[in-house]
């Protein structure tokens, strides 16, 4: 009964939160020289809201969902930022391997390289990345990398390869400082004891112990990629599921299909979530039985 | 002070920056050498902006045909100022109120963290731009005063639940530190901990966090420039010859701030690469020196303890070791 109530209490407030900071702007009305607050203003349009929520049924409410492209360009979207998952995973992985089987001293110097990636701005390569491929066109007149969104077209390798540049690095930061650390467990000595080459500890021993890791990290990656897909989408011109968001948006949408589409947009999240979660419960479950 | 050799550069480079932009009326002029058309001596239009980096253009100009490297000394006092103060604020205002949830009422944090998951799930820059679009999303007449206040509050708050459960779970890690449980102990209050106990650990903590979030603000400020929202709000009059079909100007930063600069040039790279590459590279620049200053303060304030327990243990791994056999300690057997 207990548990009941308070998970109640838990839902009441996510939704007061989520009412709370959406509806910021009418809290803080803009006088002529300074932010004046208004709080029936406010009171007024949370009611509305939440009316709109609870009549979610009616068919005046969602009419862009019947209008606009949604699901097309959620699916879109959504192939986007699994395949790029899977790329900047396995990239990462691989690169990470390398720059640990190589000699130390080659190693400390892309680790700088690879820390050097953390500062540069998630706008200068993708504007990069548009000028190369904009280059390339002029120089060769080779136009086998399609870059734009228009007249329907939906590219998917310049996007792909420009999204999961950054979060692959911050990927690889975060796998080389794991698996270095991973190297001084009492069990990679043993291996070595027990005459394991250092190439085959890494690759079997140390990558499967490090793998669940992995995937609670994939939480920050999925994080990051999000955000450059929406900046890519805009900036490509791409008609992917950020298009529809802000036409919803910008024709002063409702805020039903407001709601909607943030949980869209973080369905991923939640997803990679509750993965991570699983795993890391089946684990405890199984470092408890072998305590 | 040289172990804090690149936070003082960075900061002396950053603080000149800044000086020199808000002495910028003083010894520059005002309309940032403003010229579209070239003519020679005969009146004949011989070229028009933009100019491309040039003796004379240092590095270019812009559509409006002013000098940027003028435009971006001007705009670069918005660009510190505005990451700096709300940098601060959000760390500030988070970490008294971090405190104050640890100390005085641990049953809320659970609440607190419900109330504000909607920002777990939702990327920042969308939050800012769906809460910034009716004050800055078009041009209005209300004072830039308002709106940048409220363009700071938006942007402190984002930040805002982050560091709050940061300050939060730092504090609880110290109150179970052994100096604070018998500070405790000895009946101090729970001032007396804020004081003597904590806040030492706070003030650098604290000073890490703020580059930290100063690189987050800088970030999300250029991502809402590429939606047309810029600090200060837009320009009536907009990118010179960039009208739209219905005689709309193309959005323009009214403060040149140069996040704006990035936002609204960003379809130039075609024709003038340079208009937009410039203000990037500048961006990219301070966000190097403030990265540089965050990793030089992380070794400096997370090593320090790190460092002490090392030289602990080396001092306790130098055994008097002698490992010549001597003919006094052993019987040696002929």
């Amino acid at each position: 009964m207990k548990r009941v109530l308070r998970s109640l209490i838990r839902i009441g407030l996510i939704l007061a939160g989520f009412f709370f900071i959406f509806h910021l702007p009418t809290l803080f009305g803009i006088g002529k020289d300074s932010v004046e607050i208004h709080g029936n203003i406010f009171w007024m349009a949370v009611n509305s809201d939440l009316q709109s929520i609870l009549q979610i049924m009616d068919p005046m409410y969602l009419r862009f969902f019947k209008e606009l492209e949604i699901a097309e360009s959620y699916q879109y979207s959504m192939t986007i930022l699994f395949a790029s998952l899977v790329v900047i995973i396995i990239a990462a992985i691989g690169m990470a391997l390398l720059i640990l089987i190589v000699p130390e001293k080659v190693r400390n110097r892309l680790k700088s390289g690879v820390n050097f990636f953390e500062a540069v701005p998630d706008l200068l390569i993708i504007f990069l990345f548009q000028f190369f491929v904009i280059t390339l066109y002029k120089t060769t007149g080779l136009k086998f990398l399609q870059l734009y969104g228009m007249f329907g077209h939906k590219p998917y390798f310049v996007p792909i390869v420009t999204v999961s540049f950054l979060p692959m690095f911050l990927l690889l930061q975060f796998l080389i400082r794991v698996m270095t650390e991973e190297q001084s467990q009492p069990y990679v000595l043993y291996a070595k004891a027990k005459g394991i080459g250092r190439v085959r500890t890494l690759f079997i021993h140390i990558i499967r112990n490090v793998f669940p890791l992995l995937v609670l990290q994939l939480r920050t990656i999925i994080w990051v990629l999000l955000s450059n897909i929406y900046l890519v989408e805009s900036l490509f011109n791409i008609n992917g599921f950020t298009r529809q968001f802000f036409i919803i948006i910008q024709q002063g949408g409702d805020f039903t299909s407001l709601v909607l589409c943030l949980l869209m947009f973080c369905l991923p999240l939640l997803i990679i979530e509750a993965i991570g979660w699983l795993l890391s419960k089946r684990i405890k479950g199984k470092e408890a039985i072998s305590l | 002070m040289s172990r804090y050799k690149k936070t003082i550069i960075g900061t002396a480079l950053l603080l000149i920056l800044f000086v020199l932009s808000c002495l910028y009326p003083y010894y520059a002029p005002i309309d940032f050498n403003h010229q579209i058309l070239i003519r020679d001596e005969h009146g004949k239009v011989i070229d028009r902006a933009p100019f491309p980096p040039s003796q004379e253009h240092w590095l270019g100009t812009t559509r409006n045909g002013e000098d940027l490297h003028l435009v971006l000394l001007y705009g670069a006092k918005f660009t510190l100022i505005t990451a700096f103060v709300v940098a601060v604020l959000r760390v500030l205002l988070g970490g008294i109120f971090g405190m104050v949830l640890s100390l005085w009422a641990p049953f809320l944090k659970g609440y607190f963290k419900d109330f504000f998951l909607t920002m777990r799930y939702i990327p920042a820059i969308l939050v800012a731009y769906i809460l910034m679009l009716p004050v800055a999303g078009a041009p209005n007449d209300v004072g830039i005063s308002s709106i940048v206040t409220y363009q700071i509050i938006i942007l402190v708050f984002i930040g805002f639940p982050s560091v709050t459960l940061f300050a939060s779970d730092l504090t609880d890690e110290l109150l179970k530190t052994s100096f604070v449980q018998s500070s405790y102990l000895l009946g101090a209050s729970k001032l007396h901990i804020i004081k003597r106990q904590l806040l030492p650990y706070m003030r650098s903590y604290g000073i890490l966090f703020t580059v930290q979030q100063i690189l987050s603000t800088l970030q999300i400020t250029m991502q809402l420039s590429i939606f047309y929202i810029y600090l200060g709000g837009q320009n009536r009059a907009g990118v010179f010859g960039y009208d739209d079909a219905s005689g709309n100007p193309k959005p323009a930063s009214l403060s040149n701030e140069w996040a704006g600069l990035i936002g609204q040039n960003f379809t130039e790279f075609v024709l003038a690469p340079w208009i937009v590459f410039m203000p990037l590279i500048g961006f990219f620049f301070v966000i190097v020196v403030v990265n540089m200053i965050k990793k030089e303060l992380e070794d400096q304030i997370l090593g320090v303890q790190l460092m002490k327990r090392k030289r602990k243990k080396k001092k306790d791994g130098q055994l008097p070791v002698n490992l010549s056999p001597s003919s006094e300690k052993f019987d040696f057997i002929q």
